[in-house]
């Protein structure tokens, strides 16, 4: 009796373990039967497509009244929506083109573009595009965004919506401490110093040092140093000389002017901490509009990244927001006419108004509500002005997401913790940006 | 004659082969359906990472895919300095995480054993942690580690260290830390497990042990302790695999930093896999924390006597 409870409890822990050790071997599986490879069709040009939203929540109810409005309009058409949250995104789509389920149409920024695109899941929109009513009526800048992000020269999604650094700042704060708008890098970092108090729990900056932090490290140093493009020939000019001085000099602030929490913080984190109200400015982009005002109406103010002393504005392109058509969608001429209404002149004008971003469609761009709203009118001028030079992240490297998130994020984390210098983190990055370069070069 | 011949037949056979034959196949029809369930949800997905594990794999670098031989684990052996931080990491985490949640599941559970009034209410406490959702535990502690909500915020307040400071964000208190916030979470784990056992020591064996003059150290050490054993062997077995395998809450507390000292392998995969797409060297990854915990469990298992007499 007592063998035969022995052996039935280790068949018990057997059973147990061996299931709970099993789903760790599953942990990382791939199907490798692709669904990216379907050809798909242009089917009746009525029925259901479906829409993947790539910011799900945040913009799903402009989302829900632009469908609305498009159904309105082709009464032979339904939209079904899905809402993916930001942060999944990419992994969804990714599993989708291994294991099938990808939509008619979905939402697809310039940062995600060339691994999309790199799998073969994207239809190629040039010769729809010529034949649209969208010609000429797009942006050209955010359109050779997306050319150059997708890799091979192809338009694979229409741009819908760009975003754009920006500097927030507590108008209070600074009216009290009189001094004057960070407009310039030298004023920005004056203001930071004066605006600190720790011994009062009050902080002139909060610095990105969590997940995303090197995009927005990057836009600092080249804003800084002046440097205007990515490349010098083959090799990259993020460890420029010029460059480590003023990645040095931006992660000095670190717990000088800024809480020692940021090394964690990431984009969330860092929002609600400036909406606290205690951090007299923060950078990240237009999208963080409307938690601001929520908690900080009339006390702040949004301008572009800083300029030089001279009044040069340097600044790293932000990814292009736009809609791609699925290469495997079984209707893609009803797709594609919702990608034409979305990026038309109304529902265009009428998700950026919602998002607070600069519109891609030119005449959505003339909208009064544009002219209205300060941040979103300056980040536009940025980003169409002649004195602003763009340094192109190389959003076209399949390894560029990898290098500048899971590679390099610790490394930065270890700068801000003098762990690491300036000039190691940006040599490091400097050979793994080369290495990708040379292998893209190779095969394209 | 006829009569005769009714009489001499031979009785018919028994149908003993009809009769035997559906019983005999009824248990396999019967787990038929779970078998092919755990096909095809668990031997296909372990045999796929085995499958990719020697294969260079990256969907979104198809030009580099192939057959890598063993070429992943090399990497992983030989060049890979992130995968020995990361394991040693996962080591420290399980050795600290295990033996400090058993520590404090058992005293709870002794405690909750006992008679007193309120033990109900207080049974419920000991447990609820248990019954919150990993998700709303992260946030919980989230909140009490943030530098303008949390207890670091409270105590600058009251003179005690500076504003603007996190322990998650010191890399000499972020583990700590971060193994206060899943001790939370895990010791109720162990406490239901042993109270169980504990309800079936039988109360004679503690009466003839006062009867014999043992004290209520030396019952806890020659009674409860034997008859809790394999109980005991078995949580720790478990929740080690658990923890080794825990990537949530350490996720969402620090996103496996700062500066990756609190990145566990199973972060480590998960980045390599869902962030870099390089999923072949992922598989191997998986593979070789795999054959780990198999070694490991077996050679706690033996160890440990698991299931054996008591003596």
């Amino acid at each position: 009796m007592k063998s035969s409870n022995r052996r039935s409890r280790r068949a018990a822990v057997a059973v147990a373990l061996g299931s709970v050790l099993a789903l760790t071997a599953t942990a990382c599986g791939d199907s490798g039967s692709g669904s990216a490879g379907d050809k798909g069709s242009e089917g009746s040009g009525k029925g259901t497509i479906t829409f993947w939203d790539n910011n799900g929540g945040v913009r799903t109810d402009v989302w829900k009244e632009i469908i609305a409005d498009f159904e309105k309009q082709n009464p032979d058409i339904k939209v079904k929506y899905v809402g993916v949250p930001a942060a999944s995104v990419q992994s969804k789509y990714d599993t989708a083109i291994q294991g099938g389920g990808l939509p008619d149409v979905g939402g697809v920024g310039t940062a995600m573009l060339a691994e999309i695109a790199a799998q073969g899941a994207l239809e190629p929109l040039d010769s729809r595009l010529a034949k649209s009513s969208l010609n000429g009526r797009l942006n050209e800048k955010f359109l050779d965004s997306v050319k150059s992000a997708g890799g091979d020269g192809k338009t694979y999604s229409v741009p819908t919506s760009a975003n754009n650094g920006t500097l927030w700042y507590r108008t209070d704060l600074f009216s009290a401490a009189k001094l004057d708008p960070p407009t310039t890098w030298t004023k920005f970092y004056a203001a930071a110093g004066e605006l600190t108090d720790q011994a009062k729990n009050r902080f002139g900056y909060t610095i990105r040092g969590g997940e995303g932090s090197i995009a927005q490290a990057l836009d600092a140093m080249y804003g800084q140093s002046g440097i205007t493009s990515f490349w010098n020939g083959d090799k990259t000019t993020v460890n420029d000389p010029e460059n480590v001085a003023a990645l040095e000099k931006y992660v000095g602030l670190y717990k000088k002017d800024t809480p020692s929490a940021d090394v964690n913080n990431d984009f969330t984190k860092m929002v609600a901490q400036w909406d606290s109200g205690t951090i007299g400015m923060l950078s990240h982009n237009l999208g963080s509009y409307a938690d601001h005002e929520k908690a900080l109406s009339g006390k702040f103010k949004g301008i572009p990244n800083p300029t030089l002393d001279d009044g040069t504005r340097v600044q790293v392109s932000n990814p292009v927001d736009g809609l791609g058509l699925f290469k495997s969608g079984k209707n893609k001429s009803a797709a594609w006419k919702f990608i034409e209404f979305a990026a038309s002149h109304e529902a265009n004008s009428k998700w950026n108004e919602s998002a607070g971003q600069v519109p891609a469609n030119n005449e959505a761009a003339q909208d009064a509500w544009v002219q209205a709203s300060e941040p979103t009118k300056l980040a536009a001028e940025a980003l169409n002005g002649a004195s602003t030079k763009i340094v192109q992240l190389p959003y076209y490297l399949p390894d560029w997401n990898t290098i500048s998130k899971a590679d390099n994020e610790p490394n930065f984390q270890k700068v801000l913790l003098g762990k690491m210098t300036a000039k190691e983190f940006l040599d490091t990055l400097a050979d793994q940006i080369d290495k990708a370069q040379a292998d893209w070069k190779k095969h394209h | 004659m006829a009569q005769a011949a009714a009489v001499a037949k031979p009785p018919a056979p028994p149908r003993r082969r009809r009769a035997s034959a559906t019983p005999r196949r009824l248990p396999y029809l019967l787990i038929a359906p779970a078998a092919l369930l755990m096909l095809g949800f668990i031997a296909y997905p372990v045999l796929s990472v085995f499958y990719y594990s020697l294969q260079n794999y990256n969907p979104t670098k198809p030009w580099r895919n192939g057959f890598a031989g063993l070429g992943n684990f090399t990497q992983a052996f030989a060049h890979d300095p992130q995968f020995w931080d990361t394991l040693t990491f996962s080591a420290k985490w399980v050795v600290a995480e295990v033996g400090l949640q058993l520590l404090f599941g058992l005293a709870l559970a002794l405690i909750v054993n006992q008679s007193f009034a309120g033990r109900a209410l207080g049974r419920a406490l000991v447990f609820s942690p248990w019954a919150v959702s990993g998700v709303l535990t992260s946030a919980i502690w989230v909140l009490l580690y943030n530098s303008q909500t949390g207890i670091t915020r409270y105590l600058a307040d009251a003179g005690i260290g500076s504003y603007g400071t996190s322990w998650l964000s010191d890399t000499s208190t972020v583990f700590p830390a971060a193994v206060v916030a899943d001790l939370w979470r895990g010791v109720p784990f162990f406490a239901i497990l042993i109270l169980a056992d504990l309800q079936s020591v039988s109360k004679d064996l503690y009466e003839a042990a006062e009867v014999d003059g043992a004290g209520r150290l030396k019952q806890f050490w020659h009674i409860t302790l034997p008859h809790l054993k394999d109980a005991i062997v078995l949580a720790t077995l478990l929740r080690a695999v658990w923890e080794f395998n825990n990537v949530d809450l350490l996720y969402t507390l620090t996103g496996g930093g700062p500066a990756g000292e609190t990145t566990t392998l199973p972060l480590y995969i998960a980045n390599t896999s869902v962030d870099a797409h390089n999923f072949g060297y992922a598989s191997a990854l998986t593979t070789v924390a795999f054959v780990i915990l198999l070694f490991c469990s077996i050679v706690y298992l033996r160890l440990s006597k698991f299931g054996g007499e008591t003596k």
